[in-house]
């Protein structure tokens, strides 16, 4: 469980707020759905569950540890995996097979068993035969297959995605929310940033953000069925029947 | 697309030894090459040539890895020709320069002293991965870290400008269209004007470099990257090819000690 209690978070002293007394609890094995229009704080909130920001005020907890403890740290990261929007700047090997055992090797594990993570993980986003491959001569799909495995190698409880579909075609969205639910369904708790509705409706829960606070949280036929309120902050309303 | 470290992949005996052979050989080499006499370079070019061989590396792509340093090969061959003290062949009156006997002996022996440096360190880059060169370098500062030198934070800081590389070029030819998009020209008009066209290209390209790497910077502490013990994917492991390897170089070292007495 991770437990976000009163969070508020600026950038800079004297800024505004941009996250203004969030509280939510991410149960494990859940899909969760944060959706907001932009600035509305989703990409800050992430941020501070594994511990790449802390909060001003206010407290985040992953299974018990503080993120504001340095000496859990080490632990928060393994358990809440965290894929950015781009992913063109999250890939750190110089082969596909290196970066995906990044992740592994900081966490000091056995290089037969960094192997056999790298080839499950490629295996499982459809990477199979990449491994050899520099980076720069993948798709951009293939790239963000690639982030997603470098991610899952680390074999984390928690799941958070920064607009996992975003610059993709069709077919490449399908495919990564089909290893969203796949992870999903193997147990791993999924902190999903969507734009566009469609791609949330089978969430178990979802979150409206808005300004810096969290604006409604249910189901997604509760949430989608307050259509006004989501139109106010500048969201379409139903899946499938919004403007897009 | 520039291919950096100029690595071909293959699939032969030098392509497999263990990088920390390679580099280690390299400098072995280089030493020996630097103290060597006419006759030992003929011995050294040889058993290079064997290797490149070996390596299944034409000719061509020999040549084509002194191609970058001929500028500064002819220009050490030329000093040694024209500054040299001896039976002089030619002179170059009223210029105060002349060609000697010893200057062209000289100047032909240390021109070939420095193409074997060169094709030494291009057999390595050519049968080398970057990351395998890379983790190579880590193992053999490893013993450093004991006195503080962190080994492994330099083999990551390697890797990460070696990863850069390619993506500062991409960023660069998307701001250039962009550019272009917008009207920019870097095609036509004085060299002045073109020059400061590419220059405008300069400071956009270093603020996304900044940015690129803060990004990278989140991305890799969000992988659970910090100082400490990590492991590799790849650990290396010395096999029969390797010490194979040591004992050919170990011979030429104590060959040429031998025959410098």
């Amino acid at each position: 469980m991770i437990r976000v209690e009163n969070l508020i978070y600026r950038y800079d002293a004297g800024a505004p707020d941009c996250l203004r007394g969030v509280s939510l609890e991410i149960p494990e094995g859940i899909h969760t759905a944060l959706i907001g229009p932009n600035r509305s704080g989703k990409t800050t909130l992430i941020k501070h569950l594994n511990a790449l920001l802390f909060p001003a005020a206010g407290t985040v907890c992953v299974d018990g540890m503080m993120t504001t403890d340095a000496s859990s740290v080490r632990e928060i990261r393994r358990r809440v995996g965290m894929v950015f929007q781009n992913p063109e700047s999250q890939i750190v090997g110089m082969t596909v097979e290196e970066d995906v055992a990044f992740g592994p090797e900081n966490l000091a594990l056995p290089s037969a068993e960094i192997r056999r993570r790298v080839d499950a993980c490629l295996a499982m986003v459809g990477m199979k035969g990449f491994e050899k491959r520099a980076p720069h001569t993948l798709s951009g799909g293939e790239k963000r297959l690639l982030s997603i495995a470098g991610v899952v190698a680390m074999n984390p409880r928690y799941i958070a995605f920064d607009e996992p579909t975003a610059y993709l075609d069709p077919a490449g969205k399908q495919r990564v929310l089909e290893i969203i639910r796949r992870l999903n369904r193997e147990g791993m708790a999924i902190i999903h940033i969507a734009h566009d509705m469609r791609d949330v409706a089978e969430a178990h829960r979802v979150v409206v953000m808005d300004r810096g606070r969290v604006l409604l949280t249910g189901t997604p036929a509760e949430v989608f069925g307050q259509a006004e309120r989501l139109t106010a902050i500048g969201l379409d309303g139903l899946p499938g029947k919004g403007g897009r | 697309m520039i291919r950096l470290g100029q690595y071909l992949p293959g699939d032969t005996i030098v392509h497999r030894l263990d990088p920390r052979v390679k580099i280690l050989s390299v400098v072995a080499l280089s030493l020996l090459i630097f103290a060597a006499t006419p006759v030992e370079i003929a011995l050294i070019s040889a058993f290079l040539a064997a290797v490149v061989r070996a390596a299944r590396m034409t000719p061509a792509q020999a040549a084509g890895a002194l191609r970058p340093v001929a500028v500064f090969m002819a220009m050490i061959f030329f000093v040694h020709l024209f500054f040299t003290e001896g039976q002089p062949l030619l002179s170059l009156a009223p210029l105060p320069v002349r060609i000697t006997q010893e200057g062209l002996l000289r100047g032909i022996y240390v021109t070939w002293q420095f193409a074997g440096l060169i094709l030494a360190a291009a057999v390595l880059t050519w049968s080398t991965s970057p990351s395998e060169l890379v983790g190579g370098i880590e193992r053999l500062l490893r013993p450093l870290s004991r006195v503080g030198i962190p080994s492994q934070d330099l083999a990551v800081m390697i890797a990460m400008a070696l990863r850069f590389m390619p993506m500062l070029l991409e960023e660069y030819d998307r701001l250039r269209m962009a550019q272009m998009a917008r009207g920019a020209d870097f095609t036509t008009g004085s060299l002045a004007l073109r020059t400061r066209a590419v220059a405008a290209l300069a400071v956009p390209l270093l603020l996304s470099a900044f940015h690129r790497a803060d990004e990278l910077a989140v991305a890799m502490e969000a992988r659970g990257y910090r100082r400490g013990p990590r492991t590799t994917l790849r650990e290396l492991v010395f096999s029969g090819h390797d010490l194979g390897a040591f004992a050919v170089i170990g011979i030429l070292i104590l060959a040429a000690m031998i025959i410098k007495g």
